[in-house]
């Protein structure tokens, strides 16, 4: 079956040459057919992959340990659910991988628009090819997963052998959200290659119009959803595993996760401009083409070795090929533009400092801000490396210091703009937009102050949380209560009328109030608390309001590791409220160990227990416990994001039927029990 | 007089639920920040962890390549002589020296606010300055630029005799949709 893989591997790889080069030619020479063949190659190549991809899994799924890949990342103990997860658990299979969910974005759009826009498909065609090469060059010639395992020879040849076992996988990557979080956040880097592909392939060909953004919008929005799943279940997977108390430690690479998200998120907003008042072009197709070269340029961070991080794979030096790629992706949309720039002109001009426009403008200096400090702040080490000799290390105190402003009055712009009008907003619509909910945020500002709060960003974070969340409910209040004039439905039936109407614009509403909940639970961990002891069994320690009781140690043997449990009793003003059982695993197949924190979570806060192993010098057990307020805020604020998107991504309901009485002249015949009515059509839009 | 009531009444509840958001987060958060006294780990918060395999603080270390996931050894033996070192009443300031001098200045977790270090700081504000004056001068030129429609329709105008063709109030019609919508 390796041999199979590979096979369908090198395959993919000429397809998708083929699908360049053809591609290229078809678009030169216009020849239908050859139109055809290069999209059909281009098909092929994603079906190769998936061929190839499904091999690997297979090797892992019948322990064949002659492949390398198979005994660095699997043995016969594994369970058949973390062997899925081994597929990219290491730099080979990972980059196959992320080759596999980019095939099945191009193929399906390749074949969705296989009939449609005939002037742009052949240039999407070949960019799609383009990056699909690259990646299967890597897989290829570079990092294959399908390596024989060999032992050198005293000729100094390779013998083939295989092993009875293999050396099983990094026990902080056995658990659930290992499963799912590299598959989203993969997906989203992927996903930003579509809006790109569209975005050049619309400036190398002159598409007229904003066609390409409406092409895309949904694969952005798909894109950034995944993305924005990937970082929160990475998150949550750092909290729940790694034991430090913590969910965001500004790692360079959950940094390079995030920057990618800030772009696409100035994108989707900067791109109703175009749509809107057809601005701002230049600055879209920029903001496209930066977003996928960040999605590169992560994944050099992660895989070159440039920056110290904990999630390092294996250092190697194919953060060179990253490198020529990304200095190739610069190099084509440079010429793209100074070749084309003349077919972005702005069509329009700026009303008014008061409006719409003005508030996705500072909403994408924010973003954009933020993402290039976090950028640079990555790679100040190696700046300061380069300029000095010795390395500066930038570490989270840095980042939260540079972001929490940033993300304050991102939040701010969040709750301003999209009460703003387009062109010009009237001095009475302000008033009559922003009144209550400053008031509101104001007041929760006192109510804050009067009960202690005296962590000034927190506080900040609360007002405008409050003021935000004010203007939205604001937003479907006014809403709503047209709907019921017309409908007479009770107000949730008119909230959901309300949305399916105009899906995109209470969508995104619903997108912000779930970062509104994402901020609340940011603002909670200036309040942190934490205790370490060491304790005896039948001992109590105190945090916050909790006091824990050890009961006892013990010890569990599972398939492929033996834990070590703490059997902790936790009390709260002396009455018993749950048993939490925090437990360091060892694997004995790879000699590591890890933990799995025991967790007692409500919407006021978290109380975090790990167990921290036994200290040699005494043999008494470590605890490790924090309180960590309102981290629950963040993980529902992120579902919230996540059903905000999916409601956006509906289509809208295009009109309403409303069958109404009305009078009937005697003797007419009635038609299925109901009257003849008088139908009204009703625009679906407010 | 009825509307005003019911303003009055959704101002009330309005102002119920913030109490209650507010009284069921901020006190707890008020106490959690009065206990928080662990100087050692606020000290470690602003040491990096020397293992080489990562760029945490020594407090705050989750270098998974530790004994156990979670601050790695190499962090808690810096926790334990930042301890050893207050126990000897030393103040934070002279802690923290004490540290460097021992690790050196690699063992700040950000960079220091002098030399080198101080570009790091200067960075984010430098973008922030420059990305508003370009904001600035980008809505400077848009407001001087004549909207294209209007410049279509002001030529047609200063031809004489301005027929609204079907095409044009068709246009102008896409036009106020898209822009009155969303």
């Amino acid at each position: 079956m390796d041999v199979f893989g590979s096979f369908a591997l090198i395959l993919a790889f000429v397809c998708a040459l083929y699908a360049l080069g053809g591609g290229i030619a078809a678009i030169i020479t216009r020849h239908p057919l050859l139109i055809k063949s290069a999209r059909q190659s281009g098909m092929a190549t994603c079906g190769l992959i998936f061929v190839s991809t499904l091999s690997l899994v297979y090797l892992f799924f019948s322990d064949n340990y002659s492949v390398a890949y198979v005994v660095s990342h699997s043995n016969r103990d594994l369970s058949t659910f973390f062997k899925v997860a081994a597929l990219w658990s290491g730099q080979e299979g990972s980059l196959l991988f992320w080759s596999f969910l980019l095939a099945i974005y191009v193929f399906s759009v390749l074949f969705v628009y296989r009939n449609k826009n005939p002037e742009l498909m052949p240039y999407v065609g070949v960019i799609l090819a383009g990056v699909q090469l690259f990646f299967l060059t890597i897989s290829n010639f570079v990092a294959s997963p399908f390596k024989a395992l060999g032992v050198a020879n005293a000729s100094g040849a390779f013998d083939l052998v295989a092993r009875a076992d293999g050396n099983g996988l990094n026990p902080v990557l056995q658990y659930p959200e290992m499963v799912i979080h590299p598959p989203n956040l993969y997906s989203g880097y992927t996903g930003f290659t579509i809006p790109f592909a569209f975005a050049l392939a619309a400036l190398l060909a002159r598409y007229p119009g904003e066609k390409w953004i409406h092409l895309t919008r949904k694969w952005t929005m798909i894109a950034w959803c995944f993305q924005s799943m990937g970082i929160l279940l990475g998150a949550h997977w750092a909290y729940a595993v790694l034991g430090w108390g913590g969910y965001w430690g500004w790692d360079p690479v959950e940094n390079a996760s995030l920057l990618p998200w800030l772009t696409g998120t100035a994108f989707l907003h900067s791109v109703m401009m175009q749509e809107k008042r057809g601005m701002m072009k230049v600055w879209n197709v920029w903001l496209v083409f930066l977003t996928f070269m960040l999605c590169i340029l992560g994944t050099l961070l992660t895989r070159s070795g440039v920056v110290s991080s904990v999630h390092a794979f294996a250092q190697s030096n194919i953060g060179n090929w990253f490198v020529g790629f990304l200095c190739i992706v610069l190099g084509v949309c440079l010429a793209a533009y100074f070749k084309n720039r003349d077919y972005l002109k702005s069509e329009n001009q700026l009303d008014s400092l008061v409006s719409r426009e003005s508030s996705f403008l500072f909403n994408n200096l924010v973003l954009l801000v933020a993402c290039v400090a976090v950028l640079s702040g990555t790679l100040f080490p190696v700046f300061s490396e380069w300029f000095t000799g010795s390395r500066i290390s930038v570490g989270a105190p840095f980042f939260n210091k540079v972001n929490i402003p940033l993300g304050l009055l991102l939040l701010f712009l969040t709750g301003v703009g999209p009460l703003l009008a387009w062109r010009k907003t009237s001095t009475e619509s302000l008033l009559r937009n922003f009144k209550g909910p400053s008031i509101l945020g104001l007041v929760s500002g006192v109510i804050a102050l009067a009960l202690g709060l005296r962590e000034m960003f927190s506080l900040i974070c609360l007002i405008l949380c409050a003021f935000v969340a004010s203007t939205i409910v604001q937003e479907f209040y006014r809403g709503a209560k047209v709907v019921r004039v017309r409908t007479a439905a009770d107000w949730l039936t008119s909230c959901v009328d309300l949305t399916l109407r105009n899906t995109r614009r209470y969508g995104g509403y619903i997108v912000h109030f779930g970062m509104v909940m994402i901020f609340i639970g940011l603002a909670g961990q200036a309040f942190n608390k934490e205790v370490e002891k060491e304790m005896p069994v039948g001992s109590t320690v105190k945090v916050g309001k909790y006091e824990l009781l050890l009961q006892s140690m013990d010890q569990k043997q599972e398939k492929n590791y033996v834990a070590e449990r703490m059997i902790v009793e936790v009390l709260q003003d002396h009455k018993p409220v749950m048993m939490l059982y925090p437990e360091r695993r060892n694997f004995p197949t790879n000699q590591e160990s890890g933990t799995m924190v025991a967790i007692y979570s409500t919407l006021r806060e978290d109380l975090y227990v790990v167990y921290a192993g036994i200290n040699p010098a005494t043999n008494l057990p470590t605890i490790h416990a924090f309180i960590n307020p309102l981290v629950k805020w963040v993980w529902w604020g992120g579902m919230v994001v996540v059903m905000g998107t999916i409601v956006a991504l509906l289509p809208n309901r295009a009109a309403v039927v409303v069958l109404a009485k009305s009078e009937v002249p005697a003797g007419a015949p009635e038609v299925s029990g109901m009257r003849p009515a008088q139908i009204a059509l009703r625009e679906g839009h407010d | 007089m009825i509307s005003q009531n019911a303003t009055t009444r959704k101002v009330k509840g309005a102002g119920i639920l913030l109490v209650g958001v507010l009284a069921f987060t901020a006190p707890g958060a008020q106490r959690v920040l009065a206990d928080q006294n662990d100087r050692a780990h606020q000290i470690g918060a602003k040491l990096k962890c020397m293992c080489g395999g990562c760029d945490q603080s020594a407090a705050k270390c989750y270098h998974v390549g530790g004994q156990y996931s979670g601050p790695c050894d190499v962090a808690k033996q810096e926790i334990k002589e930042i301890d050893a070192q207050i126990a000897q009443g030393k103040s934070g300031d002279q802690v923290l020296q004490a540290m460097i001098a021992q690790y050196g200045p690699l063992a700040y977790v950000e960079p220091p606010k002098s030399g080198f270090g101080l570009v790091a700081w200067l960075m984010p504000i430098l973008y922030l300055l420059a990305g508003t004056a370009l904001v600035i001068v980008i809505m400077k030129r848009w407001r001087k630029r004549p909207a294209a429609v209007s410049t279509a329709a002001a030529a047609a105008a200063a031809a004489g005799g301005v027929q609204v063709t079907p095409e044009l109030l068709a246009r102008a019609r896409e036009l106020a949709q898209r822009e009155t919508e969303d």
